[in-house]
């Protein structure tokens, strides 16, 4: 069975490479001094500082913002600490692209780097505040307690006792945060700022350059590459957060006495800046322009839409079973591989695949702007996604329950058919849900690989908001925020213990 | 009825034997208690038992059918073994009715047969409860009914009560015990628990590094263990240093003779409950130091001239630490070489 598995997971992994191999192809394929000319130009390196610095600082911001909200949230007696979590969330919904728009449609001129900053920093803050509440929720707070009664301050349990057992999960975060801004298109391409990812797109527009666009593309896929190595390297052993037998007690809330007021207020600016704002102007631009709807529009948008997303969310999902079966349950030579393999998809943007699949488009005409291609796109952009969230569930399923079903007469095939995929079910669903809602959202690589004519919610945004009609854009930001909202909110939903679960399947 | 035979069974992990050159037979219809400390290879006896493991060499048969020899090993779908995993390892997204039937293949039996599983252990209320819904002694009756209803062979259990606490272990114990002796299911349990081995089992094996050392009812290893180790191992001994010459004459604080000079030195094996207590005046003179109090029996700490001598004593204490009194041995004679 592992064999057989073995060749799904090594034709998956052989698909995936496609787009990253035709890139390499097309970046040197006029030789490397061409190559070396376009990586040395001026426009290049200033590229790469923008890029790097506007990462970090997101970074920087998002893990500052993300850590205090989780701090307030979860271990003080913070009054509404559980919707500011479901708002906290809920910004998830929102992508760039249309927070970019309600701001510029609000405030003109809000253009360049410090805009950039602002608003990936609201989007990704909410990666952090996830990732930081699911680590304190981990540690058992009988672990707390005994290190105090051991005489350690609150600051010294902090650092020798959640630190190292969230470590992990938070690099993680910082992770996903960085790759979110070496990847943003949308929102970086609204405010005019030049990252990779805007400056790959303009060169595939303008000159139809594909090979200097495939070598400027090569150097963020490197810059992403180098990002996930040293996560991989820092992050260092995972640290059981759990010992013994019984469930997990959750601290007691720290009372921060009037300060809880200041939290408050600190919350409330940063919810209202992250989903108020753009809730408030989606909803009255909208209602500004809805006597002269284009409904019929608006419906195929959202149909085609959703259609592609499907499709990309399935086929990613087939890819997945094999490579998340392999990594959580036969450890060998193969599931390895299959892990790295992985990770390098992390590092592919929506731009790169989108390049690197229209020029292999290009020459294989029978795929050029088709519906499988497009779902082909997001099967590789989100297969470490989905595999993560496949590992997980298989992951938890106890080897003791393929023993007790062996010894009840059931075959191998019969014990995954029986035990081990209703068990890890929900996981898998829940994982299939988030390419879904991501493949929703997905826009540089809907805009370079969708067949003519095939507009969805996503591409109409954007063409209505890049020439200005902010009121045009409203109805279709609104509907897919709102659809968008729907399993974000029931991902944030406190009192189920699956959401400890379901975040890591977000990637964290 | 099945006889479980295992012999020279070899396991080796990572070239390291865990179980080495094993032997044991288990008679049909008798509960066999393997016990031996962690890390003695217990779990995977059962486990190469139930197939879930390849030995290296050796063969265990199921009554006359061979179930695995170096060159056939037959997958443990087909072996026909019932197991009862620590904590019952019940299957979480099905219920108590589901998880019963899961083993049953005929379909016009099912609903009849778990009826009748639910009923012997006393679950019927529960048929539709989800694991989660259960206390931990009612998911172990659970696991039990499960494993026994495709009718096993051999009935495998992994130290089922462990998770248990003690009042619940004892009943449960006792019910499930009875139950697969009345169904007479050759079962083999594997624990560290003394009591539990000495109190369930009918067989007692005494397993070591890989091996089985020795093997007999519980009262058989319990009186005439074949080594100090094994006597420790069932049971509070009081060991004392003593000779014994080639003549059978043995030297201790109870008996001391005077022997010939090629004596062998060694040990000698008593259980707290085979020293008398008795007058000041008469045998071992020795001081309480301390009282042990259980209710039903008391163990009395003494110093007996420095060394130190527990003894079991039944029914109401009449001592107080600093009370003088003689010991006197009554038991059989233990001895082992050092």
């Amino acid at each position: 069975m592992p064999k057989s598995l073995s060749i799904s997971a090594v034709a998956v992994i052989l698909l995936a490479s496609i787009p990253l191999g035709y890139l390499v192809i097309r970046a040197t394929g006029s030789g490397i001094a061409v190559a070396a000319e376009v990586i040395g130009r001026e426009k290049t390196v200033t590229t790469l500082m923008t890029t790097i610095s506007l990462a970090l600082l997101v970074a920087f911001f998002a893990l500052v913002i993300g850590l205090s909200s989780a701090w307030l949230i979860q271990r003080t007696n913070l009054p509404f600490s559980s919707l500011f979590l479901v708002l906290g969330t809920l910004a998830l919904a929102v992508p760039s692209y249309v927070s970019t728009y309600a701001w510029i449609a609000l405030i003109p001129n809000f253009t360049g780097f410090a805009a950039a900053v602002l608003i990936l920093t609201l989007t990704t803050a909410p990666y952090v505040l996830l990732a930081a509440i699911a680590a304190l929720r981990r540690i058992d707070a009988t672990q707390e307690e005994s290190a105090r009664a051991l005489g350690l301050g609150p600051t010294q349990v902090a650092k020798r006792v959640i630190w190292p057992q969230s470590r992990p999960t938070l690099l993680a975060a910082v992770l996903l945060v960085l790759l979110y801004v070496l990847s943003d298109f949308g929102a970086v391409s609204l405010l005019r700022v030049d990252t990779f990812t805007r400056v790959v797109h303009t060169m595939y527009k303008a000159t139809y350059d594909r090979s200097a666009a495939a070598v400027v593309a090569m150097v963020l896929v490197l810059l992403a590459a180098v990002l996930i190595y040293a996560e991989q390297r820092a992050r260092g052993r995972a640290v059981a957060a759990k010992s013994g037998l019984g469930t997990i007690r959750t601290a007691t809330k720290i009372d921060i006495g009037n300060k809880k007021y200041v939290a408050v207020a600190y919350l409330f600016v940063l919810s209202a800046a992250s989903i108020g704002l753009p809730i408030y102007v989606l909803v009255t631009r909208f209602i500004a322009v809805s006597n002269d709807l284009d409904i019929s529009k608006l419906v195929s948008a959202a149909a085609a839409t959703v259609t592609a997303a499907l499709a990309g969310a399935l086929l990613a999902m087939l890819f997945a079973i094999p490579l998340g079966l392999l990594a959580a349950r036969y450890k060998s030579k193969v599931s390895t591989i299959a892990e790295s393999a992985i990770l390098v998809t992390h590092a592919l943007p929506g731009v790169v695949i989108g390049l690197a699949l229209v020029a292999l488009g290009s020459k294989l005409g029978f795929l050029y702007q088709t519906l499988p291609l497009l779902a082909f796109a997001y099967a590789v952009l989100f297969l470490a996604k989905a595999v993560g969230s496949v590992r997980t569930s298989f992951a938890r399923v106890p080897r003791v329950f393929d023993d007790i079903s062996h010894s009840l007469g059931n075959s191998n095939w019969q014990t995954i058919r029986k035990v081990t995929i209703p068990i890890a079910a929900p996981g898998v669903i829940t994982g299939f849900l988030l390419v879904f809602l991501t493949a929703m959202k997905e826009l540089p690589a809907t805009l370079m690989l969708r067949p003519t004519g095939f507009d969805t919610l996503a591409t109409e945004i954007w063409a209505a908001t890049a020439i200005s009609q902010y009121g045009k854009a409203a109805p279709y930001a609104l509907l897919l925020v709102l659809i968008a909202a729907l399993p974000t909110y029931l991902l944030s939903r406190p009192d189920r213990a699956q959401v400890d679960q379901s975040r890591e399947n977000v990637g964290l | 009825m099945t006889t479980l035979r295992i012999d020279g069974l070899t396991v080796t992990f990572a070239n390291r034997p865990v179980l080495n050159e094993l032997n044991l037979v288990v008679p049909a219809g008798a509960f066999a208690a393997v016990l031996g400390p962690s890390g003695c290879g217990k779990t995977t006896l059962l486990r190469a038992i139930a197939g879930f493991i390849t030995p290296f060499s050796g063969t265990i048969r199921f009554g006359d059918q061979l179930v695995s020899v170096s060159s056939i090993v037959v997958p443990p779908e087909r072996r026909k073994v019932g197991y009862v995993a620590q904590e019952g390892a019940l299957f979480p997204h099905l219920t108590v009715a589901e998880n019963i039937a899961f083993g049953i293949t005929d379909n016009k039996i099912k609903s009849d047969l778990v009826t009748e599983l639910l009923q012997l252990v006393g679950l019927s209320k529960f048929a539709n409860r989800m694991p989660n819904e259960l206390s931990g002694g009612q998911q172990t009756r659970v696991a039990l009914a499960r494993a026994l209803a495709p009718a096993p062979k051999v009935m495998l259990l992994d130290e089922p009560f462990s998770a248990l606490d003690a009042a619940l272990r004892d009943e449960l114990r006792a019910e499930v015990s009875e139950l697969l002796k009345s169904r007479k299911t050759t079962t083999l349990m594997v624990t560290h628990d003394r009591e539990e081995a000495l109190v369930v089992a009918d067989v007692v094996a005494l397993m070591r590094d890989g091996q089985i050392l020795q093997t007999g009812t519980p009262a058989e290893v319990y009186h005439n263990p074949i080594s100090a180790e094994i006597a420790i191992s069932t049971g509070d001994v009081l060991l004392l240093d003593c000779a014994k010459d080639e003549a059978g004459k043995i030297s201790s604080v109870f008996t001391p003779t005077q022997l010939s000079p090629s004596a062998l030195p060694g040990k000698l094996v008593i259980r707290p409950e085979e020293i008398k207590i008795t007058a000041a005046a008469t045998g071992l003179s020795a001081k309480v130091i301390d009282l042990d109090y259980y209710g039903h029996d008391a163990v009395v700490h003494l110093d007996a001239a420095g060394a130190r001598v527990d003894v079991r004593i039944a029914g109401p204490v009449e001592l107080k630490v600093g009370d003088l009194v003689g010991l006197e041995h009554v038991g059989p004679i233990r001895w082992f070489p050092n």
